[in-house]
């Protein structure tokens, strides 16, 4: 027995030690770990997805024999047109090229042929890849033709396009926001369940009157929601980061700009959820003394979270609809449905504001009242408390 | 000081409590006694500010307990709780610092008490794997590490092998002659009289009897006197003015005397059926005091 004396820690120190605590018996905890990792491998899964799924139907590969150099850059130009890719790769005869798409190293080959029509040669017959072709070969015919004629080419007409609202950008911004929203719900269920569980774990063990002969209620409860909040912040950010990362390493987005804006904004949202579902669990936790009644007590509050779940998911199709609007503001349902008509371009500058406002207020009611069940509830070890009883044993 | 003044308590129409009192000194053993239910545990909740008392108080060195003071209280609850998948050492050292100590003192006196109490080898183990003795020892590792000014313990021997309870009363001794009060409540009898400098026997929400062992058995020897006569017909000391008897096997008598009554008018009718091989004044002992303390109204035997 050596060393400094005992000091009183304060407030600080005591939220401070059981929020460490909560995060080193967390992460050590498989659970925690798999889902996590999960979490990454299906994003990343999910991306390179849609990469695969955009190259394998869009790329082709045309093998060219002859053409006088300019059907490749023909066909190449005509492709771009209608928005797909063609790769288009020079044989030096027709048996080569016949070799290459036996072998499928080229999709089709055409045969640029002196003083005949041009052939193509398939395996399997490709309608796009057949209209571009035709569309090229027509096209270089007809500007022969037309110069043939003398016709001044360069006298046509071309079409000027004007972008209104920018829709196409908002439509990936909202897939953005959406999956945002399916992370966000996620770890909102989660790590609120996280709360919810470690509450009943120090009650049905006991442990807690230990703990509460040297802290009181709320700087316990203190302690676990910020602990397990910054887990929860850090796997957020992570997932973001890495998400945007992928996204742009794999060319799935087009403006890099808006869319780690809208992931941001998902983050943000995620701390305000956090705080307020991470609460609402825990005082209906401390209910309970057993995990096995967990889920009748967390039901309403889960409740809440799928509708608006569901709500976030159907206003991505609809962000100015009467319903997104309406739940956007309401505490609880507005971390997942905002940030989707934020991304959409649907919700104004004040409308953020009074959802984040409202969003604060419930967050410090539910940690007044919440604060006080919790309290009164939390020595009661037998069965489930009622909600007034603990208020009232508070008070006592 | 260690003083539990006046504590009273009511859960609705039940009086838990009703007027506790006694003090424990610095560096003696104060054991807790009473039937279930009597409210021992309520009165170390008190304490332990888990439960609300409705009137009194309980102050250490003059002060009433407040959160800081409790800090430096070793408590061990009649549940027992730990975190049953934290390791040992570790737990040890969270408790520690929640009572204050640094990181660094916190982490050896986990290292200290595991040791002490047998559970060295034990201190990377999950609590939940190990066994409830050896939980138990967890139990009372984590309420001494923090190195605490008072030690109150619910129920501290109830499941412990010979050998725990030896290594728990070693400790506990220890404590004592370091000066800190302890206050512990035990249904093992023989335990609390040998250990405890003094007693506190509690039956319905009263103190029915408080003090050194050696007093409380003064004031009620000289009052039984054994007689074992083998040749003597059953009830042979029914009819004997001023004796009541207490019990009676097989010529093994246990009397209890009237303060006039002669014990050598016991004794002559004793010889008078045979021969007499036993004849003395009994020593009660803590269990026999224990039985008449809380079966007797309150009011004769209180202190």
């Amino acid at each position: 027995m050596t060393s400094s004396e005992p000091r009183t820690p304060g407030s600080a120190g005591l939220v401070r030690l059981v929020a460490a605590r909560e995060v080193s018996s967390r992460i050590r905890d498989k659970n925690f770990v798999i889902s996590s990792v999960v979490i990454i491998v299906l994003l990343l899964g999910a991306m390179a997805f849609q990469v695969a799924v955009n190259s394998g139907s869009d790329a082709s590969r045309l093998g060219l024999v002859g053409g006088d150099g300019r059907l490749g850059p023909a066909v190449e130009a005509q492709a771009e047109a209608v928005g797909v890719d063609v790769e288009v790769v020079d044989y030096a005869d027709e048996a080569a090229a016949r070799a290459a798409v036996r072998a499928e190293e080229v999709d089709a080959a055409l045969l640029g042929r002196a003083g005949r029509g041009p052939e193509l040669l398939v395996i399997d017959r490709d309608p796009t890849l057949e209209a571009v072709v035709d569309g090229a070969v027509s096209g270089l015919a007809i500007s022969d033709r037309l110069l043939e004629a003398g016709v001044d080419l360069q006298s046509l007409p071309e079409v000027a396009v004007t972008p209104l609202d920018g829709a196409a950008d908002d439509g990936q911004q909202v897939v953005v926001a959406v999956i945002g929203v399916v992370v966000l719900y996620g770890l909102l269920i989660l790590f609120a369940q996280f709360v919810a569980q470690g509450v009943v774990e120090e009650k049905s063990s006991r442990v807690v009157e230990l703990l509460l002969a040297t802290m009181r209620p709320w700087q316990l409860l203190a302690g676990k929601i910020l602990g397990l909040g910054l887990l929860g912040l850090g796997q957020i950010v992570v997932i973001g980061v890495v998400g945007v990362a992928a996204a742009l390493a794999l060319d799935v987005v087009d403006v890099p700009g808006e869319v780690i804006g809208t992931v941001a904004t998902v983050v943000a949202w995620f701390v305000l959820g956090y705080a307020f579902y991470a609460s609402v669990f825990a005082v209906a936790a401390s209910l309970v003394s057993r995990q096995e009644d967990l889920g009748s007590v967390l039901m309403p509050a889960s409740m809440v979270l799928i509708v608006a779940f569901i709500v976030a998911v159907q206003a991505a199709g609809d962000p100015a609809g009467t319903l997104a609007t309406v739940t956007s503001f309401v505490p609880g349902m507005s971390p997942l449905v905002m940030p989707v008509r934020q991304a959409a371009g649907e919700a104004v500058g004040w409308e953020v504001a009074l959802a984040v406002v409202l969003m604060l207020v419930a967050i410090a009611l539910v940690v007044r009242l919440g604060g006080r069940v919790y309290a009164g509830a939390l020595l009661r070890t037998s069965g489930k408390t009622k909600l007034r009883e603990a208020l009232r044993a508070e008070r006592a | 000081m260690l003083e539990f003044d006046g504590l009273h308590k009511s859960y609705g129409s039940n009086r838990v409590l009703d007027g506790v009192s006694f003090t424990v000194a610095p560096g003696s053993m104060f054991g807790f006694c009473g039937s279930n239910g009597a409210g021992k545990t309520t009165t170390m909740r008190i304490a332990m500010g888990l439960a609300h008392a409705d009137a009194g108080e309980v102050r250490w060195r003059g002060r009433p307990l407040d959160q800081a003071l409790r800090r430096r209280i070793g408590y061990m609850p009649e549940e027992r709780g730990l975190y049953p998948k934290m390791r040992v050492g570790e737990q040890l050292a969270y408790f520690a610092r929640l009572h204050g100590l640094d990181a660094g003192a916190a982490a050896h006196a986990a290292e200290h008490w595991a040791d002490r109490l047998g559970l060295g080898e034990r201190r990377g183990d999950q609590v939940e794997k190990l066994s409830l003795g050896n939980q138990q020892r967890v139990q009372l590792a984590a309420a001494l590490v923090s190195r605490p000014e008072v030690l109150i313990l619910d129920e501290p021997f109830s499941g412990l092998d010979p050998v725990g309870v030896d290594a728990l009363a070693e400790a506990l001794l220890e404590q004592v002659r370091g000066g800190v009060p302890v206050v512990f409540s035990s249904h093992q009898l023989d335990l609390v009289e040998r250990l405890c400098d003094s007693v506190g026997i509690l039956a319905r929400g009263a103190m029915v009897a408080t003090g050194p062992v050696a007093e409380l058995r003064r004031r009620e020897a000289g009052r039984v006197l054994r007689v074992v006569v083998p040749d003597a017909p059953p009830g042979w000391a029914a009819a004997l003015p001023g004796v009541r008897v207490v019990s009676e096997r097989a010529g093994d008598t246990l009397l209890e005397l009237d303060a006039g009554t002669d014990d050598q008018t016991v004794l002559a009718a004793a010889l008078r059926t045979g021969r007499v091989t036993h004849f003395a004044w009994r020593e009660p002992t803590l269990v026999e005091l224990f039985r008449e303390a809380v079966a007797e109204p309150a009011g004769e035997v209180a202190a």
